[in-house]
């Protein structure tokens, strides 16, 4: 079976680390690769990449901007915010875009219910 | 000299976002407009720096909804408006047009409303990774210079504890970790509000503080 991938994209090394270590656990399956801004992500990508959970507040793009570039790139990719600012109009911008909201701090639990989709 | 690693200092400033990112949203439905953040600055200064922080005219007044924490962790956080801004805040939230006399009299009563529940979601936030107990003083609306404002050793003579602070030793050196918001004005009825919010320890809380991020990143 092809490996999936994962990417995170955060400024922040421990919000970075504390996703590594839940996939490096838990779902040893997937492919992780990480970035820390949008810059850094738009050169990561691969032919692989099913799965980007990205921070808002990054310098440089947004969260929400860099969504819709790698969303114009790859239709069929699952794209989270991964923010503790969950503000009625930025839910609707990314509701509106097909991207979800997981609330910081991330947990296990979060993930679990994000990997289902792809059993 | 007290310093923080990279990585204890990566981390704070992710406590910060988060806290500040709860706040936001707090605040976001207060005002019924989004909420934009910067990304946080964190500084070990003495206050003089500290003040400097603050890109505001020294002389024009702020206003600030100060509170207080103490217990294992000592410290003040403060949402701080320039002084219109204040008002226009409490116009927006009151949503009716009153004459100024009467918006300055709602003045204090609003914004330590809005403190309560802005302050709270922010340490709840900023805090919730750690294991560190501390309790809530009440908010208090203070109005003054910034140099008046980021004044460390005032915050600790007005805490409960303050014996413990001032045992402590602690010299004018603060902590200030600092964000700057304001709500984003596509519309142009809205009005737009900006402000900050600062994050003010003692040393001694510094210190407490960093083991407390010793801590956390040996679990990783």
């Amino acid at each position: 079976m092809d490996k999936k991938t994962v990417m995170i994209v955060d400024d922040s090394s421990l919000a970075r680390m504390m996703v590594r270590k839940i996939f490096s656990t838990r779902f040893k399956e997937w492919h992780l690769v990480e970035a820390k801004d949008g810059t850094e992500a738009l050169t990561l990508e691969d032919s692989s990449l099913r799965l980007a959970l990205i921070d808002f507040n990054m310098p440089g793009m947004n969260g929400l901007e860099l969504s819709e570039k790698l969303l114009a790139k790859h239709p069929d990719l699952s794209v989270y915010l991964v923010t503790a600012n969950i503000q009625e109009r930025m839910h609707q911008r990314a509701e509106s875009m097909g991207i979800g909201f997981i609330k910081k701090p991330i947990a296990e639990n979060k993930i679990v219910d994000i990997l289902q989709a792809f059993v | 000299m007290f310093c923080l690693s990279e990585m204890e200092e990566d981390a704070l400033k992710e406590f910060f976002n988060m806290g500040l990112g709860m706040a936001a949203a707090s605040l976001s439905e207060m005002v019924n407009n989004e909420v934009l953040l910067s990304l946080p600055q964190l500084k070990v200064v003495p206050y003089e720096e500290a003040t400097k922080m603050l890109v505001v005219n020294q002389e024009e007044k702020l206003v600030a909804i100060r509170q207080n924490f103490t217990g294992e962790l000592t410290g003040t956080a403060l949402l701080i408006f320039p002084g219109a801004e204040s008002l226009e805040l409490v116009r927006t939230l009151l949503n009716e047009r009153m004459p100024l006399a009467v918006l300055m009299e709602l003045e204090q009563e609003t914004l330590l409303d809005v403190g309560n529940v802005v302050l709270n979601a922010f340490l709840e936030s900023f805090t919730q990774m750690m294991s560190i107990q501390f309790e809530f003083e009440a908010a208090e609306f203070l109005k003054g210079s910034s140099s008046f404002l980021l004044d460390v050793s005032s915050h600790l003579a007005a805490q409960k504890n303050s014996m413990m602070a001032a045992a402590t030793g602690d010299d004018e050196r603060a902590f200030v970790l600092m964000m700057d918001f304001k709500t984003n004005d596509e519309e142009a009825k809205q009005h737009t509000l900006s402000g900050f919010m600062v994050l003010l320890f003692s040393q001694y809380s510094m210190e407490i503080l960093k083991r407390e991020l010793k801590t956390i990143l040996a679990t990783f």
